[in-house]
């Protein structure tokens, strides 16, 4: 150090504004386009509004109607069966495909036209299921050719069967990129502990059950926490295939909130709908994960 | 001395990083008065910024624009949007901002209402009056633009709903065009004997039309007061037409509402012999190469109720407004004024294959033409259609309700309340 000095409680303050000048960036553009829009969303959500003039305060309106609404709660348990099937079927099924191929030989030839899927957007993958799920359309054309039972359904029509065949839409696409997940995790395993077990004559569901199914459980916390989240903001599939119709019979809390902000410009009731969902997902994300990634928690 | 120059030029820089995006975030946020005519807007005072939730008729509008630039020295700057909600939500926005709209397709009824109540729109009871006295526009279409005594927006089109047919499925069948409800139910009933299914029907977007033609056609007067909140879902006389709708769909009339086939392949393939649509379905039949006259060809719905004195005719028309604070307010009302001329009408309706509003405007299809003139007579009494005669909120959940219903016809009470309460809830808002 030569010339003059600086004083050491000088020169930490200087470092703090420089911190705080280089850190500025990141908090406003963080605030202005994560906060903001939360904050101002809740507030709009207590109010009337159709997005021109200005909003009028209606306290706890919003919600009360939201909750009166059966339309609301139809919309709440088709939000609640994709949970339960997303979680169940791409993810079961991808774990499935990749504990029977991840050492297999040439096992990634098996995992490909899974993962090919994965390419496709969402809404396209919408728009041609819905020409293989509509009245007359592929399935059932295939299913009358052969002669079996299932012809005559309105996959698209009836509830709650378009939510049940739109959830087997979605894992169509998104098993292979869960299997590719789980593969990644199981080739990262060590190896001595599964050669030790199998030595000790562990194979099959036992080798799965007290080996590879508790080493998996860091990737198997992420790949169905994903899920989670995905299947409670689920939108874009329905919106390609039914609109949340036939009515709203296969709407979900995203085409709810959609609907009410977007077609019906109730800029308020749509607020509340999607903090609803926020908050869910919220709750429901920060619950799974905390509970899955305690120390204290046993398989 | 390093170190302090050195400290000196993080603080400095840093300060400059930060207060550069700042800059630029309120930058982002505010508007850009340096752009005259603004970035998405017209890029000189003889262009219009022109926005509309038709993207796909841009070609049509720009026909028209071509021929406004000799006439006026004044073109469209066209953008178009395809998805009709993120259309609404952006022109909303837009008022917020310095960029408002010179021109932009909107909905007549309570869209209208909401942006009048907050002094948007330019009025334009000047040029009405006008075009009114210049024989333009019939006189019976101002009540639609009209907003306590003041109209607003001009007319962009004019559709009326009548009964498309495939020409050779009713030759076919030995049919004629009816001319009475009865004949056209022994229409249906021949062609469900024979296998063929007479009617288009969508359980998306459009599934109002058949409630719309059996109201009206039985009761106008309930149609009318239904849409203004003085009669409900639930009287008599809409559950009465709602039974009536039920029984045709049980008789097999109608084609499968689940098809997402378009409605011009299911004529023109013959999935279904009739479409109950707006004139509009005539450019959409060209455009599979259906011919006018020859290969398909359409009549004026028959009134259901044979007591009526007047047959009643669905028509549909939708605005073209000017913002109150637009950058080119004057112009973009001269713009208005010329639109509703016969120069202006006789392309617009060519390039579109459509009616016109102005009776003035040369329709070359002959079918189009005919109708154009008999609409304008006495022996037929012209109702707003549904769409735009219904309030919004009413409206989203009369179409989910009707889209339920065509699905799975059944008792309609339970779909009929579920609107009343909608509408209920609307009306009492309004005061």
């Amino acid at each position: 150090m030569t010339g003059t000095s600086v004083a050491p409680r000088e020169r930490g303050a200087s470092y703090q504004w420089s911190a705080r000048a280089f850190g500025l960036p990141a908090v406003l553009v963080v605030a202005v386009l994560l906060y903001l829009p939360f904050v101002w969303t809740s507030v709009i959500s207590f109010t009337e509004y159709n997005g021109l003039g200005s909003p009028e305060w209606v306290g706890l309106a919003n919600y009360r109607e939201m909750f009166d609404d059966p339309n609301f709660l139809t919309s709440l348990r088709n939000t609640l069966l994709w949970v339960v099937g997303t979680i169940t079927i791409p993810v079961g099924l991808g774990l499935l495909i990749a504990v029977m191929t991840y050492d297999m030989r040439f096992g990634v030839w098996f995992r490909l036209p899974f993962l090919i899927t994965y390419a496709v957007s969402p809404v396209a993958v919408g728009v041609v299921w819905s020409f293989v799920l509509q009245n007359g359309g592929g399935l059932s054309q295939v299913l009358e050719a052969f002669g079996l039972p299932g012809a005559e359904n309105r996959w698209l029509l009836d509830e709650p069967m378009n939510t049940l065949v739109m959830i087997g839409a979605w894992a169509w696409q998104q098993t292979g990129v869960n299997a590719l997940l789980f593969v990644i995790g199981l080739q990262s395993i060590p190896k001595e502990p599964l050669e030790a077990a199998k030595m000790d004559g562990a194979a099959g569901w036992r080798l799965f059950r007290h080996m590879l199914w508790p080493m998996l459980r860091p990737l198997t916390t992420v790949v169905v926490g994903l899920a989670l989240v995905a299947s409670l903001k689920t939108f874009d599939i329905v919106m390609a295939m039914t609109e949340g119709g036939p009515g709203r019979s296969s709407e979900t809390l995203a085409l709810t909130m959609y609907r009410e902000a977007f077609v019906n410009s109730a800029y308020g009731m749509g607020s509340a709908v999607a903090l609803f969902l926020s908050v869910v997902t919220f709750i429901a994300a920060i619950t799974y994960l905390r509970r899955q990634l305690s120390p204290r928690h046993e398989w | 001395m390093h170190t302090r120059w050195f400290q000196v030029r993080i603080r400095y820089s840093a300060t400059v990083a930060g207060l550069a995006a700042s800059a630029l975030v309120l930058a982002a946020c505010g508007g850009d008065d340096e752009d005259e005519y603004g970035s998405g807007g017209a890029e000189a005072p003889g262009s219009l910024s022109f926005y509309t939730d038709k993207a796909a008729w841009e070609p049509q509008f720009l026909q028209v624009s071509d021929v406004s630039e000799n006439a006026l020295g004044l073109t469209l700057d066209f953008t178009g949007y395809s998805e009709a909600d993120q259309y609404s939500a952006f022109i909303r926005q837009s008022f917020r901002t310095d960029e408002k709209p010179d021109l932009f397709t909107w909905h007549t009824g309570s869209e209208l209402e909401d942006l009048v109540a907050e002094g948007l729109v330019a009025p334009t009871t000047d040029i009405w009056q006008q075009s009114i006295d210049e024989g333009n526009v019939p006189g019976d279409l101002r009540e639609h633009f009209t907003i306590d005594g003041e109209q607003y927006c001009v007319p962009m089109n004019a559709a009326y709903w009548v009964m498309y047919y495939n020409t050779k499925v009713f030759a076919e069948h030995d049919i004629k065009e009816p001319t009475t409800w009865d004949e056209l139910v022994a229409a249906a009933d021949k062609l469900v004997a024979a296998g063929q299914t007479p009617f288009y029907e969508t359980n998306i977007l459009f599934s109002f039309v058949w409630f719309q033609t059996l109201l009206a056609g039985t009761d106008p007067e309930l149609y009318a007061a239904l849409s203004s909140g003085e009669a409900s879902y639930t009287d008599a006389g809409v559950v009465d037409v709602m039974n009536r709708w039920r029984e045709m769909h049980e008789k097999g009339y109608f084609g499968d509402p689940g098809d997402q086939t378009e409605p011009q392949v299911q004529l023109k393939n013959g999935t279904v012999a009739m479409i109950n649509f707006g004139t509009f379905l005539s450019g959409q039949l060209n455009s599979v190469d259906m011919v006018s006259g020859t290969d398909y060809d359409f009549f004026i719905i028959p009134k259901v109720n044979p007591d009526l004195e007047q047959t009643p005719l669905i028509f549909e028309t939708g605005p073209i407004c000017t913002a109150e604070e637009a950058q080119n307010r004057d112009l973009a009302l001269q713009y208005a004024s010329w639109w509703m001329t016969e120069e202006a009408q006789t392309t617009w309706a060519n390039a579109r294959g459509d009616v016109s509003f102005n009776p003035k405007a040369l329709i070359n299809d002959e079918q189009l033409a005919s109708l154009n003139q008999e609409a304008g007579t006495d022996g037929y009494q012209l109702l707003e259609r549904y769409f735009e005669a219904t309030p919004t909120p009413v409206l989203t959940a009369a179409l989910d309700e009707f889209s339920a219903f065509v699905t799975n016809p059944g008792d309609p009470m339970p779909h009929l309340e579920t609107i009343q309460a909608e509408a209920e809830a609307y009306w009492s808002d309004q005061g």
